[in-house]
Protein backbone atom coordinates (compact mmCIF):
# COMPACT_ATOMS: atom_id res chain seq x y z
CA UNK A 1 0.00 0.00 0.00
CA UNK A 2 2.78 2.31 0.91
CA UNK A 3 4.81 1.93 -2.80
CA UNK A 4 1.00 2.50 -4.08
CA UNK A 5 0.80 5.97 -2.23
CA UNK A 6 3.84 7.01 -3.05
CA UNK A 7 2.73 6.01 -6.74
CA UNK A 8 -0.12 8.36 -6.65
CA UNK A 9 1.86 10.98 -5.34
CA UNK A 10 4.36 11.65 -7.83
CA UNK A 11 1.27 11.03 -10.29
CA UNK A 12 -0.46 13.60 -9.08
CA UNK A 13 2.36 15.72 -9.33
CA UNK A 14 3.19 14.96 -12.67
CA UNK A 15 -0.19 15.69 -13.49
CA UNK A 16 -0.23 18.95 -11.51
CA UNK A 17 3.14 20.27 -13.35
CA UNK A 18 1.23 19.31 -16.85
CA UNK A 19 -1.90 21.24 -16.59
CA UNK A 20 0.00 24.48 -14.47
CA UNK A 21 -2.17 27.16 -16.03
CA UNK A 22 -5.70 25.28 -15.42
CA UNK A 23 -4.54 24.28 -12.21
CA UNK A 24 -3.61 28.07 -11.36
CA UNK A 25 -6.93 29.33 -12.12
CA UNK A 26 -8.68 26.51 -10.07
CA UNK A 27 -5.88 27.55 -6.96
CA UNK A 28 -7.12 31.56 -7.60
CA UNK A 29 -10.36 30.48 -7.43
CA UNK A 30 -10.65 28.98 -4.50
CA UNK A 31 -8.15 31.36 -2.82
CA UNK A 32 -11.04 34.62 -3.55
CA UNK A 33 -13.72 32.56 -2.76
CA UNK A 34 -12.31 31.94 0.49
CA UNK A 35 -11.24 35.23 1.26
CA UNK A 36 -14.67 36.10 0.73
CA UNK A 37 -15.44 33.67 3.16
CA UNK A 38 -13.08 34.99 5.56
CA UNK A 39 -14.55 38.11 6.01
CA UNK A 40 -17.48 37.87 6.32
CA UNK A 41 -16.68 35.57 9.56
CA UNK A 42 -14.34 38.83 10.43
CA UNK A 43 -17.20 40.70 10.21
CA UNK A 44 -19.75 38.77 12.15
CA UNK A 45 -17.03 38.22 14.65
CA UNK A 46 -16.58 42.01 15.15
CA UNK A 47 -19.43 42.51 15.05
CA UNK A 48 -20.38 40.04 17.94
CA UNK A 49 -17.73 41.58 19.83
CA UNK A 50 -18.97 45.42 19.37
CA UNK A 51 -22.56 44.31 20.56
CA UNK A 52 -20.54 42.58 22.99
CA UNK A 53 -18.30 45.33 24.73
CA UNK A 54 -21.47 48.10 23.77
CA UNK A 55 -23.69 46.14 26.20
CA UNK A 56 -21.51 46.27 28.56
CA UNK A 57 -21.34 49.12 28.99
CA UNK A 58 -24.18 49.78 31.58
CA UNK A 59 -23.62 54.13 32.16
CA UNK A 60 -26.73 55.83 31.39
CA UNK A 61 -25.68 59.75 30.94
CA UNK A 62 -27.68 62.59 32.64
CA UNK A 63 -26.97 66.00 31.43
CA UNK A 64 -28.02 68.78 32.80
CA UNK A 65 -27.67 72.29 31.15
CA UNK A 66 -28.98 74.58 34.30
CA UNK A 67 -26.39 76.17 36.38
CA UNK A 68 -25.96 74.60 39.64
CA UNK A 69 -23.70 74.94 42.52
CA UNK A 70 -21.52 72.11 43.70
CA UNK A 71 -23.80 71.40 46.41
CA UNK A 72 -26.60 71.26 44.39
CA UNK A 73 -24.76 68.94 42.62
CA UNK A 74 -24.09 66.51 45.56
CA UNK A 75 -28.29 66.58 46.50
CA UNK A 76 -28.88 65.10 42.98
CA UNK A 77 -26.49 62.46 43.14
CA UNK A 78 -27.38 61.65 46.41
CA UNK A 79 -31.38 61.42 45.08
CA UNK A 80 -30.44 59.85 41.70
CA UNK A 81 -28.14 56.95 43.96
CA UNK A 82 -31.57 55.90 45.42
CA UNK A 83 -33.47 54.86 42.33
CA UNK A 84 -33.98 51.04 42.67
CA UNK A 85 -30.73 49.65 40.51
CA UNK A 86 -28.44 52.27 40.31
CA UNK A 87 -24.73 51.23 41.23
CA UNK A 88 -23.09 53.95 41.36
CA UNK A 89 -23.45 58.20 40.60
CA UNK A 90 -20.49 59.93 39.27
CA UNK A 91 -20.81 63.36 38.87
CA UNK A 92 -18.65 65.47 35.98
CA UNK A 93 -18.43 69.29 36.51
CA UNK A 94 -19.27 70.91 33.21
CA UNK A 95 -15.64 72.93 33.74
CA UNK A 96 -14.33 69.69 34.43
CA UNK A 97 -15.60 68.21 31.57
CA UNK A 98 -14.14 71.40 28.85
CA UNK A 99 -10.85 71.16 30.88
CA UNK A 100 -10.80 67.52 29.59
CA UNK A 101 -12.42 67.92 26.15
CA UNK A 102 -9.38 70.46 25.61
CA UNK A 103 -6.75 68.32 26.95
CA UNK A 104 -8.38 65.68 24.68
CA UNK A 105 -8.71 67.63 21.77
CA UNK A 106 -7.10 71.45 22.48
CA UNK A 107 -3.75 70.03 21.28
CA UNK A 108 -4.87 71.04 17.22
CA UNK A 109 -6.47 73.76 18.13
CA UNK A 110 -6.96 76.67 20.60
CA UNK A 111 -10.49 75.82 21.52
CA UNK A 112 -10.92 79.27 23.49
CA UNK A 113 -10.14 81.23 20.28
CA UNK A 114 -13.54 79.73 19.13
CA UNK A 115 -15.60 79.04 22.28
CA UNK A 116 -16.00 82.27 24.19
CA UNK A 117 -17.96 80.18 26.86
CA UNK A 118 -18.01 76.32 28.09
CA UNK A 119 -20.59 74.33 25.65
CA UNK A 120 -20.86 71.53 27.74
CA UNK A 121 -23.60 70.78 30.08
CA UNK A 122 -22.87 68.70 33.77
CA UNK A 123 -23.13 65.33 33.36
CA UNK A 124 -24.26 62.73 35.73
CA UNK A 125 -22.76 59.37 35.01
CA UNK A 126 -25.14 56.76 36.48
CA UNK A 127 -24.04 52.88 36.46
CA UNK A 128 -27.20 50.29 36.65
CA UNK A 129 -26.94 46.45 37.53
CA UNK A 130 -27.88 44.77 34.89
CA UNK A 131 -28.28 46.26 31.29
CA UNK A 132 -31.99 45.30 31.71
CA UNK A 133 -32.43 48.10 34.30
CA UNK A 134 -30.74 51.02 31.36
CA UNK A 135 -34.51 51.89 30.53
CA UNK A 136 -35.91 52.31 33.60
CA UNK A 137 -33.29 53.87 35.24
CA UNK A 138 -33.07 56.28 32.50
CA UNK A 139 -37.11 57.07 32.19
CA UNK A 140 -36.71 58.02 35.96
CA UNK A 141 -34.21 60.40 35.54
CA UNK A 142 -35.46 62.31 32.72
CA UNK A 143 -38.57 62.77 34.92
CA UNK A 144 -36.13 65.15 37.08
CA UNK A 145 -36.96 68.44 35.67
CA UNK A 146 -33.45 69.67 36.15
CA UNK A 147 -31.96 66.80 33.65
CA UNK A 148 -32.27 68.12 30.27
CA UNK A 149 -31.27 65.18 28.55
CA UNK A 150 -31.01 61.17 29.44
CA UNK A 151 -28.79 58.93 27.08
CA UNK A 152 -27.84 55.43 27.34
CA UNK A 153 -26.58 53.22 24.31
CA UNK A 154 -29.51 50.61 24.65
CA UNK A 155 -30.90 51.51 21.53
CA UNK A 156 -27.91 51.41 19.66
CA UNK A 157 -27.42 47.69 20.78
CA UNK A 158 -30.51 46.90 19.16
CA UNK A 159 -29.86 48.41 16.12
CA UNK A 160 -26.38 46.60 15.76
CA UNK A 161 -28.01 43.36 17.00
CA UNK A 162 -30.40 43.36 14.41
CA UNK A 163 -27.56 44.58 11.68
CA UNK A 164 -25.68 41.44 13.43
CA UNK A 165 -28.84 38.93 12.75
CA UNK A 166 -29.31 40.15 9.01
CA UNK A 167 -25.58 40.13 8.07
CA UNK A 168 -25.53 36.02 9.83
CA UNK A 169 -28.30 35.25 7.36
CA UNK A 170 -27.47 36.69 4.55
CA UNK A 171 -23.44 35.84 5.01
CA UNK A 172 -24.75 32.19 5.98
CA UNK A 173 -26.52 32.32 2.11
CA UNK A 174 -23.73 34.06 0.56
CA UNK A 175 -21.04 31.33 1.83
CA UNK A 176 -23.05 28.11 0.72
CA UNK A 177 -23.74 29.90 -2.44
CA UNK A 178 -20.09 31.12 -3.16
CA UNK A 179 -18.80 27.90 -1.91
CA UNK A 180 -21.24 26.04 -4.79
CA UNK A 181 -19.85 28.26 -7.11
CA UNK A 182 -16.48 27.25 -6.36
CA UNK A 183 -17.23 23.46 -5.79
CA UNK A 184 -18.72 24.00 -9.38
CA UNK A 185 -15.60 25.90 -11.12
CA UNK A 186 -12.98 22.74 -8.99
CA UNK A 187 -14.96 20.33 -10.54
CA UNK A 188 -14.92 21.91 -14.06
CA UNK A 189 -11.16 22.50 -13.86
CA UNK A 190 -10.14 19.09 -12.89
CA UNK A 191 -12.40 17.80 -15.09
CA UNK A 192 -10.66 19.50 -17.68
CA UNK A 193 -7.32 17.98 -16.59
CA UNK A 194 -9.03 14.57 -16.04
CA UNK A 195 -9.97 15.10 -19.76
CA UNK A 196 -6.40 16.05 -20.99
CA UNK A 197 -5.48 12.55 -19.50
CA UNK A 198 -7.99 10.58 -21.24
CA UNK A 199 -5.68 7.94 -22.59
CA UNK A 200 -3.79 7.63 -19.85
CA UNK A 201 -7.41 6.66 -17.63
CA UNK A 202 -7.93 4.23 -21.22
CA UNK A 203 -4.59 2.93 -20.77
CA UNK A 204 -4.78 2.33 -16.83
CA UNK A 205 -8.50 0.36 -17.47
CA UNK A 206 -7.09 -1.73 -20.16
CA UNK A 207 -4.37 -2.61 -18.01
CA UNK A 208 -6.51 -3.87 -15.58
CA UNK A 209 -6.47 -0.77 -13.21
CA UNK A 210 -9.26 -0.60 -10.51
CA UNK A 211 -11.17 2.75 -10.27
CA UNK A 212 -10.20 3.50 -7.55
CA UNK A 213 -6.14 2.97 -8.28
CA UNK A 214 -7.25 5.52 -10.81
CA UNK A 215 -9.31 8.14 -8.61
CA UNK A 216 -6.54 8.29 -6.15
CA UNK A 217 -3.90 10.87 -8.51
CA UNK A 218 -6.59 12.98 -9.29
CA UNK A 219 -8.21 13.18 -6.17
CA UNK A 220 -4.58 14.08 -4.28
CA UNK A 221 -4.16 16.73 -7.08
CA UNK A 222 -7.58 18.27 -5.75
CA UNK A 223 -6.34 18.42 -2.27
CA UNK A 224 -2.71 19.98 -3.12
CA UNK A 225 -5.34 22.40 -5.45
CA UNK A 226 -7.44 22.90 -2.28
CA UNK A 227 -4.76 23.22 0.15
CA UNK A 228 -2.88 26.05 -2.07
CA UNK A 229 -5.74 28.08 -2.46
CA UNK A 230 -6.88 27.65 1.08
CA UNK A 231 -2.91 28.99 2.01
CA UNK A 232 -2.76 31.73 -0.25
CA UNK A 233 -6.44 33.18 0.96
CA UNK A 234 -5.32 32.49 4.53
CA UNK A 235 -1.62 34.68 3.56
CA UNK A 236 -4.17 37.19 2.09
CA UNK A 237 -6.52 37.46 4.98
CA UNK A 238 -4.34 37.54 7.62
CA UNK A 239 -2.12 40.25 6.63
CA UNK A 240 -4.83 42.70 5.64
CA UNK A 241 -6.42 42.12 9.13
CA UNK A 242 -3.78 42.50 10.79
CA UNK A 243 -3.14 46.01 8.89
CA UNK A 244 -6.53 46.66 9.57
CA UNK A 245 -6.20 46.05 13.05
CA UNK A 246 -2.95 48.54 13.55
CA UNK A 247 -4.59 51.47 11.46
CA UNK A 248 -7.73 51.26 13.75
CA UNK A 249 -6.29 50.66 17.04
CA UNK A 250 -4.24 54.18 15.98
CA UNK A 251 -6.94 56.45 14.26
CA UNK A 252 -10.28 54.74 16.04
CA UNK A 253 -9.08 53.28 19.64
CA UNK A 254 -12.58 53.08 20.86
CA UNK A 255 -13.61 50.81 18.70
CA UNK A 256 -13.18 47.02 19.57
CA UNK A 257 -11.65 44.85 17.07
CA UNK A 258 -11.06 40.98 17.96
CA UNK A 259 -7.68 40.15 18.29
CA UNK A 260 -8.09 36.97 19.84
CA UNK A 261 -5.28 34.98 18.30
CA UNK A 262 -6.93 31.69 19.29
CA UNK A 263 -10.03 32.49 17.34
CA UNK A 264 -8.62 34.07 14.50
CA UNK A 265 -6.41 30.93 14.33
CA UNK A 266 -9.79 29.22 13.99
CA UNK A 267 -11.26 30.93 11.16
CA UNK A 268 -7.81 30.38 9.06
CA UNK A 269 -7.93 27.26 9.93
CA UNK A 270 -11.26 26.65 8.85
CA UNK A 271 -10.10 28.53 5.08
CA UNK A 272 -7.62 26.32 4.41
CA UNK A 273 -9.53 23.18 5.75
CA UNK A 274 -12.67 24.43 3.60
CA UNK A 275 -10.24 24.93 0.68
CA UNK A 276 -8.61 21.50 0.97
CA UNK A 277 -12.16 19.78 1.29
CA UNK A 278 -13.26 22.11 -2.10
CA UNK A 279 -10.48 20.20 -3.55
CA UNK A 280 -10.78 16.88 -3.14
CA UNK A 281 -14.70 16.46 -3.33
CA UNK A 282 -14.16 18.79 -6.46
CA UNK A 283 -11.94 16.18 -8.11
CA UNK A 284 -13.55 13.06 -6.77
CA UNK A 285 -16.94 14.12 -8.31
CA UNK A 286 -15.06 15.06 -11.70
CA UNK A 287 -12.70 11.97 -11.83
CA UNK A 288 -16.21 10.04 -10.48
CA UNK A 289 -17.98 11.13 -13.71
CA UNK A 290 -15.38 10.56 -16.75
CA UNK A 291 -14.90 7.27 -14.75
CA UNK A 292 -18.63 6.20 -15.59
CA UNK A 293 -18.63 6.86 -19.43
CA UNK A 294 -15.05 5.17 -19.93
CA UNK A 295 -14.94 2.20 -21.31
CA UNK B 1 -9.66 -20.64 -23.73
CA UNK B 2 -11.91 -18.04 -25.59
CA UNK B 3 -15.65 -19.55 -26.35
CA UNK B 4 -18.14 -17.04 -28.47
CA UNK B 5 -21.62 -18.69 -28.17
CA UNK B 6 -24.74 -17.26 -30.15
CA UNK B 7 -23.27 -13.61 -29.46
CA UNK B 8 -24.67 -10.84 -31.31
CA UNK B 9 -24.42 -7.18 -31.04
CA UNK B 10 -26.28 -3.86 -31.99
CA UNK B 11 -24.97 -0.40 -30.72
CA UNK B 12 -26.96 1.18 -29.31
CA UNK B 13 -27.91 3.90 -32.55
CA UNK B 14 -29.50 0.34 -33.60
CA UNK B 15 -26.20 -0.56 -36.02
CA UNK B 16 -26.06 -4.15 -36.32
CA UNK B 17 -21.95 -5.27 -35.81
CA UNK B 18 -22.27 -8.82 -35.41
CA UNK B 19 -24.81 -11.91 -35.92
CA UNK B 20 -24.63 -15.27 -34.06
CA UNK B 21 -21.18 -15.87 -33.87
CA UNK B 22 -19.66 -18.57 -32.37
CA UNK B 23 -16.00 -19.80 -31.98
CA UNK B 24 -13.40 -21.38 -30.15
CA UNK B 25 -10.08 -20.75 -29.41
CA UNK B 26 -8.25 -23.23 -27.73
CA UNK B 27 -5.42 -22.80 -24.99
CA UNK B 28 -2.51 -21.29 -27.18
CA UNK B 29 -3.72 -21.11 -30.43
CA UNK B 30 -2.73 -18.61 -33.00
CA UNK B 31 -5.85 -17.18 -34.62
CA UNK B 32 -5.72 -14.57 -37.48
CA UNK B 33 -9.26 -12.37 -37.29
CA UNK B 34 -9.60 -11.06 -40.91
CA UNK B 35 -12.09 -9.25 -43.03
CA UNK B 36 -12.80 -6.11 -44.82
CA UNK B 37 -12.44 -2.50 -42.36
CA UNK B 38 -16.25 -2.90 -40.91
CA UNK B 39 -16.49 -6.38 -40.81
CA UNK B 40 -16.99 -6.56 -36.77
CA UNK B 41 -13.32 -7.38 -35.78
CA UNK B 42 -12.21 -4.54 -33.29
CA UNK B 43 -15.97 -5.41 -32.07
CA UNK B 44 -15.41 -8.85 -31.55
CA UNK B 45 -11.79 -8.15 -29.37
CA UNK B 46 -13.45 -5.22 -27.31
CA UNK B 47 -16.41 -7.74 -26.52
CA UNK B 48 -13.04 -9.79 -24.98
CA UNK B 49 -11.40 -7.70 -22.54
CA UNK B 50 -15.55 -5.88 -21.95
CA UNK B 51 -15.15 -2.84 -23.45
CA UNK B 52 -18.08 -3.82 -24.90
CA UNK B 53 -20.97 -6.36 -23.88
CA UNK B 54 -22.79 -8.32 -26.52
CA UNK B 55 -26.44 -7.67 -26.88
CA UNK B 56 -26.99 -11.79 -27.17
CA UNK B 57 -24.72 -14.55 -26.39
CA UNK B 58 -21.76 -15.38 -24.03
CA UNK B 59 -18.48 -14.61 -24.36
CA UNK B 60 -16.35 -16.70 -22.14
CA UNK B 61 -12.96 -16.29 -21.33
CA UNK B 62 -10.90 -18.67 -18.81
CA UNK B 63 -14.14 -20.58 -18.19
CA UNK B 64 -15.60 -17.03 -17.58
CA UNK B 65 -18.75 -15.80 -18.99
CA UNK B 66 -17.21 -11.96 -19.40
CA UNK B 67 -20.74 -10.64 -20.52
CA UNK B 68 -22.54 -10.87 -17.18
CA UNK B 69 -19.25 -10.35 -15.43
CA UNK B 70 -19.61 -7.48 -12.78
CA UNK B 71 -17.92 -4.34 -13.13
CA UNK B 72 -15.69 -4.67 -9.97
CA UNK B 73 -14.35 -7.74 -11.54
CA UNK B 74 -13.46 -6.12 -15.06
CA UNK B 75 -10.49 -4.68 -14.14
CA UNK B 76 -8.63 -8.30 -12.77
CA UNK B 77 -10.24 -9.95 -16.29
CA UNK B 78 -8.30 -7.21 -17.85
CA UNK B 79 -5.03 -8.31 -16.06
CA UNK B 80 -5.31 -11.92 -18.01
CA UNK B 81 -5.34 -9.99 -21.60
CA UNK B 82 -2.81 -7.78 -23.06
CA UNK B 83 -4.11 -5.69 -26.02
CA UNK B 84 -2.29 -4.62 -28.95
CA UNK B 85 -3.41 -1.68 -31.10
CA UNK B 86 -2.98 -0.18 -34.42
CA UNK B 87 -2.21 3.44 -33.16
CA UNK B 88 0.11 2.19 -30.46
CA UNK B 89 -1.93 4.16 -27.48
CA UNK B 90 1.78 5.01 -25.77
CA UNK B 91 1.39 7.75 -23.23
CA UNK B 92 3.24 10.59 -24.80
CA UNK B 93 5.78 12.30 -22.16
CA UNK B 94 7.05 9.11 -20.85
CA UNK B 95 10.03 6.94 -21.84
CA UNK B 96 9.30 3.36 -23.17
CA UNK B 97 10.83 1.85 -19.80
CA UNK B 98 7.56 4.24 -18.12
CA UNK B 99 5.02 3.05 -20.53
CA UNK B 100 5.50 -0.47 -19.65
CA UNK B 101 6.25 0.31 -15.79
CA UNK B 102 2.92 2.10 -15.93
CA UNK B 103 0.81 -0.70 -17.03
CA UNK B 104 2.18 -2.98 -13.65
CA UNK B 105 2.47 0.20 -11.12
CA UNK B 106 -1.74 0.55 -12.16
CA UNK B 107 -2.47 -3.07 -10.89
CA UNK B 108 -0.70 -2.45 -7.78
CA UNK B 109 2.61 -4.70 -8.27
CA UNK B 110 5.24 -3.67 -5.83
CA UNK B 111 8.20 -1.23 -7.56
CA UNK B 112 10.63 -4.23 -6.25
CA UNK B 113 8.98 -6.59 -9.13
CA UNK B 114 8.69 -3.88 -11.73
CA UNK B 115 11.88 -3.22 -12.60
CA UNK B 116 12.70 -6.46 -13.17
CA UNK B 117 9.50 -7.40 -15.45
CA UNK B 118 9.88 -4.42 -17.52
CA UNK B 119 13.30 -5.50 -18.32
CA UNK B 120 12.37 -8.98 -19.04
CA UNK B 121 9.37 -7.64 -21.53
CA UNK B 122 11.76 -4.99 -23.21
CA UNK B 123 14.31 -7.81 -23.76
CA UNK B 124 11.74 -10.10 -25.43
CA UNK B 125 10.58 -7.37 -27.90
CA UNK B 126 14.07 -6.46 -28.62
CA UNK B 127 14.08 -3.06 -27.08
CA UNK B 128 15.88 -2.93 -24.06
CA UNK B 129 18.54 -0.26 -25.57
CA UNK B 130 15.41 2.29 -26.50
CA UNK B 131 14.54 1.91 -22.85
CA UNK B 132 15.08 5.38 -22.32
CA UNK B 133 13.63 7.06 -25.34
CA UNK B 134 9.96 8.67 -25.77
CA UNK B 135 7.53 7.84 -27.78
CA UNK B 136 8.41 10.42 -30.34
CA UNK B 137 11.66 9.45 -30.66
CA UNK B 138 10.93 6.23 -31.69
CA UNK B 139 9.96 4.76 -35.42
CA UNK B 140 7.09 3.04 -36.31
CA UNK B 141 8.05 -0.87 -35.14
CA UNK B 142 9.82 0.64 -32.43
CA UNK B 143 6.40 2.09 -31.03
CA UNK B 144 4.99 -1.20 -31.62
CA UNK B 145 7.57 -3.60 -29.57
CA UNK B 146 6.99 -0.82 -27.35
CA UNK B 147 3.25 -1.64 -27.31
CA UNK B 148 3.56 -5.11 -27.09
CA UNK B 149 6.01 -5.02 -24.24
CA UNK B 150 3.17 -3.59 -21.87
CA UNK B 151 0.57 -5.74 -23.47
CA UNK B 152 2.80 -8.88 -22.20
CA UNK B 153 4.72 -7.67 -18.94
CA UNK B 154 2.27 -9.02 -16.91
CA UNK B 155 2.51 -12.42 -18.81
CA UNK B 156 -1.30 -12.67 -19.53
CA UNK B 157 -2.28 -15.37 -20.96
CA UNK B 158 -4.42 -14.30 -24.03
CA UNK B 159 -2.74 -11.48 -26.46
CA UNK B 160 -5.47 -9.05 -28.78
CA UNK B 161 -3.93 -7.69 -31.61
CA UNK B 162 -6.06 -5.49 -33.58
CA UNK B 163 -4.37 -4.16 -37.03
CA UNK B 164 -1.06 -4.36 -35.41
CA UNK B 165 0.76 -3.68 -38.51
CA UNK B 166 -2.05 -1.57 -39.76
CA UNK B 167 0.71 1.81 -39.80
CA UNK B 168 3.86 -0.29 -40.35
CA UNK B 169 5.77 -0.77 -43.90
CA UNK B 170 5.76 -4.54 -45.31
CA UNK B 171 9.63 -5.59 -43.60
CA UNK B 172 8.94 -4.52 -40.09
CA UNK B 173 5.26 -5.63 -40.42
CA UNK B 174 6.61 -9.08 -40.73
CA UNK B 175 9.30 -8.58 -37.69
CA UNK B 176 6.18 -7.71 -35.32
CA UNK B 177 4.33 -10.50 -36.52
CA UNK B 178 7.76 -13.28 -35.77
CA UNK B 179 7.60 -11.30 -32.49
CA UNK B 180 3.68 -11.76 -31.80
CA UNK B 181 4.54 -15.62 -33.14
CA UNK B 182 7.52 -15.64 -30.54
CA UNK B 183 5.20 -14.73 -27.82
CA UNK B 184 2.50 -17.74 -28.57
CA UNK B 185 4.84 -20.02 -28.57
CA UNK B 186 5.73 -18.97 -24.67
CA UNK B 187 2.34 -20.39 -24.25
CA UNK B 188 -0.05 -17.23 -24.97
CA UNK B 189 -3.11 -17.49 -26.43
CA UNK B 190 -2.80 -14.92 -29.76
CA UNK B 191 -5.51 -13.34 -31.88
CA UNK B 192 -4.35 -10.71 -34.36
CA UNK B 193 -7.21 -9.23 -36.13
CA UNK B 194 -5.52 -8.07 -39.85
CA UNK B 195 -6.40 -6.99 -43.35
CA UNK B 196 -2.78 -7.45 -44.31
CA UNK B 197 -2.98 -10.54 -47.10
CA UNK B 198 0.44 -11.22 -47.27
CA UNK B 199 1.01 -12.28 -43.44
CA UNK B 200 -1.93 -14.17 -43.37
CA UNK B 201 -1.14 -16.44 -46.19
CA UNK B 202 2.09 -16.32 -45.01
CA UNK B 203 1.74 -17.43 -41.74
CA UNK B 204 -0.30 -20.18 -42.74
CA UNK B 205 -2.38 -19.96 -39.19
CA UNK B 206 -6.43 -20.56 -38.50
CA UNK B 207 -8.27 -17.57 -40.17
CA UNK B 208 -11.49 -17.18 -39.25
CA UNK B 209 -13.10 -14.99 -41.27
CA UNK B 210 -15.53 -12.12 -40.94
CA UNK B 211 -17.70 -10.47 -43.22
CA UNK B 212 -20.95 -7.84 -42.44
CA UNK B 213 -21.01 -9.71 -38.88
CA UNK B 214 -20.78 -12.94 -39.64
CA UNK B 215 -18.28 -15.70 -39.51
CA UNK B 216 -17.83 -16.60 -43.12
CA UNK B 217 -15.16 -19.12 -42.87
CA UNK B 218 -13.12 -20.46 -40.18
CA UNK B 219 -10.15 -22.44 -41.30
CA UNK B 220 -6.93 -24.14 -39.77
CA UNK B 221 -3.79 -23.29 -41.80
CA UNK B 222 -6.11 -20.98 -43.95
CA UNK B 223 -5.09 -17.99 -46.03
CA UNK B 224 -7.04 -14.71 -46.43
CA UNK B 225 -8.95 -15.01 -49.21
CA UNK B 226 -10.57 -18.49 -50.09
CA UNK B 227 -8.44 -20.83 -51.90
Amino acid sequence: MFSNFEFFIIEALRSFRRSTLMNLVAIGTIAVTLVIFGLFLLLIINMGNVVGTVSSRMDVAAYVEEDISLGEAGALQLKFSKIPGVEKVEFISRTEAWKKFKQDFGTKLDLDEIMTENPLPHTFTVRVRTPELLPPVAKRLSEFEVVSEVRYSGRMIDQIRSLLDAVRIGGAGLVILISFATLLIVVNTVRLTVLARETDIYIMKLVGATDTFVKWPFIIEGILIGVLGGLISFLVLKFSYDGVVLRVSQALPFLPLVCDQRMLAVIYITMVAGGTALGMVGAYISVSKVLKIEV
Amino acid sequence: MIELINVSKTFSNGIDVLFNINLHVGKEEFVFVVGPSGAGKTTLMKLLYREERPSLGKVIVDRVNVAELDVHQVPYLRRNIGVVFQDYKLLPKRTVYENVAFALRVTGTPRSTVRRKVMQSLELVGMLRRANAFPDELSGGEKQRACIARAIVNNPPILLADEPTGNLDPTTSWDIIQLLDKINKRNTTVLVATHNKGIVDDMKRRVVALENGRVIRDQLLGSYDVQ
